[in-house]
């Protein structure tokens, strides 16, 4: 070995070494925000916020199934009982505990601060009279008992106003005192993580508590046999991570042992077989560690991806090794086809450019992986590998496969018209399905399988867990300021909500109203002799005891002169915990959200708003929302592979200075794309982004055979060997990622596919399209 | 076989449906007189309670299983509750649904049960098991002839009492 290649081999292994230091330090993500842009506008900041640590990111729905109901509801209890003494969780619930009550003691004492019925009006002669008339009324009724003795206290009823607003909204279904599935076959809990959604590894924790806990109530309530479910976007994330892990370990061992197999039988060598992987693991290696110093953390996507990569660095060392014929060595075969090699390379790298340049952080994490992928391990496979071939090494084909692949070829042109035909009907096709062949919802990113976001959804119903719906999102600068706005936009919402537009809302500053509110109500309170004087007047001619409601005043002078309630006082009770859901102090100051229930006319909502400071106050639904920041994501991104097929074309031209040359390499690619999103599409599937990445993948790796068929390439000095070494790299291709199309998990799945259609039509087009008549004689 | 409680279930139970006019007066220490009301009870087998009130305000209490419907025409009102929510309410219900039904699996649920006197005048004293049941509902009396209810009394812990006097129609 000469004393370059020495050094160029140890720069090689110091450089893996450093990579695989910066790997080995890598933080891990999995959130979906990766996906939305990285400069949004302070509404989608919000959201997206909302999405990483928000309290629905915090939420874990569990159920419990398998057993008879007491049994379930044993070990509900059990299970409560152990998490609620878990510094990893805020609060858990299983429906026995009756929030109210727990919260009755802290509205009694707050009630005349907290009711939006507390106006002067409701303290005069006739104000008290009407609340007395109907006291009267409730004392009649068959419920009477429940309200027996807070009516010396509570005259003008603030206390069932509380409780209206508060109960009105309905809950799961119970058994036994315990939430269950309105069938009965499953108990319900929800828990709230301390950790925040996006924090994979405090939630992979949690999880594991919560399987502990099921674990030990199981036997300890002798319930045998019954089973835990658990969901969420914590479990998700947590989840997913998991699954891209065993799916991209599982899928990559046996399309690598498929693949290592076919090169076996071609090579005859282990160690050359041994070498071709050399390549693709410096590359990969370097594409993590690249992400890791860019982007700080390795989104879970970008590793699956991963995978994708042997597709196109495995075909770098498949040509070299192949298409050095015997008497030659592996140095002279590079310099032969390196030009070709390296323009391959170079195309593709165009194309993941764009993506590199799009500004949502996910997208990037994908080109740039792709880019330091290739380009390191088409560095390996030119300056390391051939150091490392055995000396006098070449490929035996098989003999008969040459010329039967060339009479092959010769017929190939022949098919031009009919493809031509299928092409044109493809894109007809595509064209009248118009914009369904897109799936623009962000679930399907989400790379959780479709069964497990089914159960999500369905204990989302049972437990009536709040749809993501419209909201009304209002910022300020304070806690206070975002709270008047919220009652400001309350009092809005009551008009509408008696006009019908809406059914009902929620908003913050029920739980917390502010300070002003407060003052006001606590102003609307007489002094106690005109109170007296009134409750007198009011009584008059009622069959009240006299005396009766001493109580009341007593109470009403000590709420005139209570100190305003914050959130710190509303700190471990259930209005604390509904507080803590619409209001957030996030980057840009404070947020509320008031969340609308069956809005049945968005415009008259939109024009009854208007009024309100529209920096301020924002209607957004959240899932439209979502998914419209996902469809533009998509667009982009669409407009960026585009772009980069654009500098793919401009590059060509510019290397082979030939339009026609140029034509000849494109041509097969574009009618593979084509052909292949229309195969996906007549299967049923929905084009997402996975695709979109798969099929410029498809663009790197086809733009390969092209290369090597096209009629001016140097690398096609034997035609026979050519045609061989291109076979043997598609069929490698067409295995390994067939292999991947199995996945459960979405994203590989898709890519897997996707590639694996496309690379295998386009070795045939580019064989229609591009293959020379064999040479006469 | 010896009379007591279950004997006297098994009889109720054979009652498929009963109507019956009710008259009932709460004596409530807030109030210098008692209210009276009135109206009619109905029960169908196995678990749907109406009581309409008629007068001084009509208003109606339909138990089906275990949701509770509230009716008040006058203030143009309907409410509708889940017993499982309002376990006071839910044990109050039961007291005379399970009465009525026969159901002692229900009344044993949420009382201890004792009976008194024979198959001719009987009288159930009910007292709720439950600690906060306890706080509102100290003891409720039932008393009956035959497989028919006479009078419902319920003592609240609190001092207010009711009795509601049954009058069965003859069919």
């Amino acid at each position: 070995m000469t004393s370059p290649a020495r050094m160029r081999i140890g720069l090689w292994l110091g450089f893996l070494l450093a990579c695989a230091i910066i790997v080995a330090r890598s933080q891990y993500g999995a959130d979906l925000a990766a996906f939305l842009p990285s400069s949004p506008s302070p509404t989608q900041r919000f959201l997206v916020d909302e999405l990483r640590e928000g309290v629905v990111s915090r939420l874990i729905l569990i159920g419990i199934e398998g057993r008879e109901q007491d049994r379930l509801a044993a070990v509900s209890r059990s299970l409560a009982a152990r998490l609620e003494k878990n510094e990893r969780f805020i609060y858990v619930a299983d429906g026995a505990q009756d929030g109210l009550r727990a919260d009755g003691e802290f509205l009694l004492r707050n009630r005349y601060l907290l009711s939006p019925a507390v106006t002067a009006e409701r303290f005069t002669a006739s104000g008290i009279r009407r609340g007395l008339e109907q006291q009267l009324d409730l004392l009649s009724s068959p419920t009477s008992m429940l309200v027996g003795n807070l009516l010396p206290h509570d005259p003008t009823g603030e206390m069932l106003q509380l409780i209206d607003r508060f109960q009105g909204q309905g809950g799961p279904d119970k058994r036994d005192g315990i939430w269950f599935s309105a069938d009965g076959t499953r108990a319900l809990l929800v828990a709230q993580t301390r950790a925040a959604g996006f924090d994979i590894d405090a939630q992979e924790q949690a999880l594991a508590q919560i399987r502990a806990a099921f674990d030990a109530a199981v036997p300890e309530q002798h319930a045998e046999g019954a089973r835990l479910l658990v969901t969420g976007p914590g479990v998700f994330a947590v989840e997913s991570r998991a699954g891209i892990k065993r799916d991209a370990m599982r899928f990559s061992l046996l399309g690598t042992l498929l693949v290592s197999a076919i090169l076996l039988f071609v090579y005859r060598s282990l160690r050359v077989l041994a070498l071709t992987l050399v390549p693709v693991a410096s590359g990969a290696l370097a594409g993590i560690a690249a992400v890791s110093l860019a982007f700080g953390s390795v989104h879970g996507v970008t590793l699956g991806f991963g995978a994708t990569l042997i597709g196109e660095a495995v075909d770098y060392a498949i040509y070299l090794f192949t298409n050095t014929a015997p008497g030659s060595t592996p140095k002279t075969t590079l310099q032969r086809i390196w030009p070709t090699l390296r323009l391959g390379m170079l195309t593709s790298v165009f194309g993941f450019g764009a993506m590199l340049v799009s500004g949502f952080p996910g997208l990037s994490q994908l080109g740039l992986f792709s880019i330091a992928g290739l380009v390191v391990a088409v560095l390996v496979t030119r300056w390391v590998l051939p150091e490392l071939v055995p000396e006098g090494y070449h490929v035996r084909t098989a003999a008969g496969l040459g010329p039967s692949l060339m009479r092959l070829l010769a017929h190939a042109p022949r098919l031009r018209l009919p493809l031509l035909v299928l092409v044109i009907a493809v894109v007809a096709w595509l064209a009248t399905r118009g914009s369904t062949v897109w799936d623009d919802e962000l679930s399907s990113l989400s790379p959780v399988p479709v069964q497990i976001q089914r159960l999500d959804q369905q204990m989302r119903a049972d437990l009536g867990a709040p749809d993501v719906g419209p909201v009304i999102v209002v910022r300020g600068d304070s806690e206070q300021s975002v709270l008047e706005t919220a009652e400001q936009v309350g009092a809005t919402l009551a008009v509408l909500q008696t006009e019908g537009v809406l059914a009902g809302f929620d908003s913050p500053a029920f739980y917390l109203p502010s300070i002003g509110a407060q003052r006001a109500r606590q102003q609307a309170i007489p002094d106690a002799a005109t109170l007296t004087r009134n409750l007198a007047a009011a009584a008059d001619g009622l069959p009240f005891r006299a005396g009766t409601f001493a109580p009341f005043v007593e109470d009403a002078q000590a709420a005139k002169r209570q100190v305003p309630l914050t959130s710190q006082d509303l700190v471990g009770t259930g209005l604390g915990l509904k507080l803590q859901a619409l209001l957030a102090q996030r980057q840009g100051g404070w947020f509320a959200m008031l969340p609308l229930r069956k809005v049945s006319d968005m415009h008259l909502l939109e024009a009854g708003l208007s009024k309100h400071d529209r920096s301020q106050v924002v209607l957004l639904d959240m899932k439209r929302e979502l998914d419209e920041l996902y469809h533009g994501y998509r667009l982009r991104a669409l407009g960026f592979a585009l772009l980069g097929v654009v500098a793919i074309v401009v590059l060509l031209m510019v290397t082979l200075r030939s339009a026609r040359r140029t034509w000849d390499v494109v041509a097969p690619l574009a009618a593979a794309v084509l052909v292949t999103a229309g195969i996906l599409v007549a299967t049923g599937a929905r084009l997402n982004i996975f695709h979109l990445v798969a099929l410029l993948l498809v663009v790197g790796v086809g733009s390969n055979y092209t290369l090597f068929f096209e009629r001016g390439s140097p690398g096609a000095a034997d035609p026979q060997r050519t045609a061989t070494s291109v076979l043997f790299c598609n069929l490698s291709t067409v295995v390994g990622f067939g292999v991947l199309g199995f996945a459960a998990t979405p994203v590989l799945g898709a890519i897997g596919t996707t590639v694996a259609i496309g690379a295998f039509l386009s070795l045939v087009f580019a064989v229609i399209l591009t293959a020379r008549s064999p040479p006469p004689g | 076989m010896q009379w007591g409680v279950e004997p006297l279930m098994l009889q109720l139970s054979e009652v498929k449906q009963s109507q019956a006019r009710f008259v009932e007066r709460k004596y409530l220490k807030v109030l210098n007189a008692p209210l009276e009301l009135s109206g009619t009870l109905i029960y169908t087998r196995p678990g749907r309670l109406e009581k309409r009130t008629l007068k001084p305000k009509p208003e109606t209490l339909t138990v089906v299983d275990d949701i509770l419907t509230l009716e008040n025409p006058a203030r143009n009102e309907r409410r509708v509750l889940k017993l499982q929510d309002y376990p006071v309410l839910w044990g109050f219900v039961e007291s005379i649904r399970g009465t009525l039904g026969g159901d002692i699996k229900a009344l044993e649920r949420f009382y201890r049960v004792e009976l008194e006197g024979g198959p001719a005048k009987w009288q159930l004293y009910l007292a709720p098991r439950d600690r906060k049941m306890n706080e509102v509902i100290s003891l409720i009396r039932i008393d009956g002839s035959k497989a028919r209810i006479d009078t419902i009394e319920v003592q609240e812990a609190h001092g207010d009492r009711s009795v509601m006097k049954i009058y069965e129609d003859r069919p």
